[in-house]
């Protein structure tokens, strides 16, 4: 067909329902609003690893759905989640990144977490520790035993993740909400422990989905030279794209070919425990967590959305605690080499999306995003999208292709 | 500092400036001919998200050459880097020499997102140091090893280009 006047660019294409999503989905400010609480504040989110605070006391900071998070290590080595959140007048307890609670604050002791206003104090189960002049100003109206801090359910699970839920009431453990999906590396990433070597941030201008689009599908790999000339064989179109419940999908794997891009090696010799030579796995979670061990290292990405055309991505890195120098340093050469901030591969993928968010800013036409390939769950096949926009109209009881109607009344 | 040693300095910063042009105008080629045949490149920064030394890039002379003579085959931001440097100090120790150097790289950018809108704008793309160490032969300062130092660690899109 030679190119489409407007009526004919904005029909339906001739794919079934549920082959195309709409592209207010990927703009519209109120559906992404409703995402952060209908989804993102009820799911569970791996929001870092447990290497990230391998000591007691330490703790890491981070954030879900615009609620900050504060996540510390125990004297009894347990790690747990708090909202960072004074209950007293609202102040952030905490601002670095990460750190450690074990000595002094200026406003506060050793071993506790203090918030630097008004210098109340908690200690590392959340319970409040002292209040600055309690007496002398609550009486006993109110008690530090009852200025606890906000508990979030946490779990250590799948390779050290630390993952947490803002929904009290979240029906699944994060083994149940994984269905599965984690099995084909589970013994390559729980056979020992792992450590990051690897973060950077990128804020890129789309939504969160068209990431996590990009991630579950392998279509893209047109795009990438290293992918065409490492992968594109028998094996590598024998990889099939399995689905798994709550909208999550895994990528099998082929024996890649590294040492075919001038200049790269194999990385045979460092592969994860129980895992074959060069091979890749992939576990898209929804709705925006993406895990790759590919070779020998592990990518995590965690998506946190800023707004409907604006992303925050965390790219880490890990391999085995137990590395020699030598070791770690090949891997972070393999990892980086193809997903660093200035690898092979990475860019290729964030030039695209922030392609992708530049034609679907909030305002522009509505237009009809395909993800209609089909081959039998093959590689090229695009039903890792179609599994997760299936997930998604669930949850949030619109119907990805025509978001203003609610998804089962549309589906009929 | 001796007269000797005042000429090497000058060497030194004249091999840092011209390695800033030449890497400016992607004129890779000719900023390798600044290298040792046993150079090292390597782009570094400490996270204090991870409380970890990382390596971003790492690579010989003859392994950078390689990748950047493959740029033609990968989609790439094309957008111009563009260095800031002023070198603060350098040593030198008979043969040998190392500087520091403060940079600052901006992004003049051409296709990197839309076009339209954006190109022609220059933005920020990241801070840090080059640690420069030299091999000094006939008055001339030839790159042994250069570590970039980063304080950027919200890289955006990235690049393809060396830093």
């Amino acid at each position: 067909m030679p190119a489409r006047n407007h009526k004919q660019w904005t029909s339906p294409p001739s794919l079934k329902a549920g082959e195309w999503v709409d592209s207010r989905i990927y703009s519209d400010p109120d559906i992404f609003e409703e995402e952060q609480e209908k989804i993102f504040k009820k799911v569970w989110i791996p929001v870092c690893h447990e290497s990230e605070l391998p000591e007691p006391y330490d703790f890491r900071t981070v954030s879900i759905a615009r609620e900050p998070i504060i996540v510390v290590r125990g004297p009894d080595n347990e790690v747990r989640a708090f909202l960072n959140v004074c209950p007293h007048r609202g102040m952030m307890i905490e601002r670095r990144p990460a750190g450690s609670f074990a000595p002094a604050q200026p406003s506060g002791n050793p071993k506790h977490m203090t918030c630097m206003f008004h210098a109340w104090q908690f200690d590392m189960k959340g319970n409040c520790a002292y209040i600055s002049r309690e007496e002398e100003g609550y009486q006993d109206r109110i008690k530090k035993e009852d200025q606890g801090l906000r508990r979030l359910r946490s779990e250590v699970k799948f390779g050290g993740f630390v993952w947490v839920t803002l929904d009290d009431q979240n029906e699944h453990s994060v083994e149940e909400w994984a269905d599965g999906s984690f099995e084909c590396i589970r013994e390559a990433i729980d056979t020992e422990p792992l450590q990051v070597f690897h973060y950077h941030k990128a804020i890129i201008g789309c939504n969160y989905k068209l990431w996590h689009d990009t991630n579950s599908e392998f279509y893209h790999d047109y795009m990438h030279y290293h992918n065409r000339v490492t992968g594109f064989n028998e094996e590598y179109f024998a990889r099939k794209n399995v689905a798994f419940g709550n909208g999550h999908v895994n990528v099998n794997s082929f024996e890649v070919k590294y040492d075919e891009y001038e200049g790269f090696e194999s990385r045979a010799e460092l592969s994860f425990p129980g895992f074959p030579p060069n091979q890749w796995y992939m576990i898209d979670m929804f709705p925006g967590m993406n895990f790759n061990l590919r070779g020998s290292a592990l990518r995590c990405d965690i998506m946190t959305p800023l707004g409907p055309d604006k992303v925050m991505i965390e790219f880490r890195g890990f391999g085995l605690k137990s590395d020699s120098a030598e070791d770690r340093q090949h891997r972070i050469e393999h990892h980086n080499s193809i997903w660093g901030p200035f690898g092979r591969n990475l860019h290729e993928d964030l030039i695209a999306v922030a392609g992708q968010g530049a034609t679907m800013q909030t305002g522009s036409e509505p237009r009809r995003i395909q993800h209609g390939r089909h081959e039998d769950n093959f590689i090229h096949d695009e039903v890792g999208m179609r599994h997760f926009y299936e997930e998604w109209g669930k949850w949030m009881d619109r119907m990805p292709s025509d978001p203003m109607k609610k998804y089962m009344a549309a589906a009929e | 500092m001796s007269a000797n040693g005042t000429q090497v300095a000058e060497a030194v910063k004249d091999t840092i400036y011209r390695s800033c042009l030449l890497l400016d105008e992607k004129n890779w080629g000719d900023f390798f001919e600044l290298c040792d045949q046993s150079f090292n490149y390597s782009i570094k920064a400490f996270s204090p998200e991870i409380s970890y030394d990382m390596t971003y890039m790492s690579g010989s002379r003859k392994e950078l050459k390689s990748m950047m003579e493959m740029l033609p085959k990968h989609n790439t931001d094309h957008s111009a880097l563009k260095r800031h440097a002023t070198v603060y100090t350098v040593d030198v120790d008979g043969k040998d020499a190392t500087a520091v150097t403060s940079l600052v790289v901006y992004q003049n950018m051409v296709d990197g997102i839309n076009s339209h809108i954006d190109s022609g704008e220059s933005h920020l793309f990241l801070i840090g140091r080059y640690i420069d160490k030299f091999k000094i032969e006939d008055g001339n300062a030839r790159l042994v090893e250069r570590e970039v130092r980063l304080d950027t660690r919200r890289l955006d899109k990235g690049t393809h280009y060396l830093i």
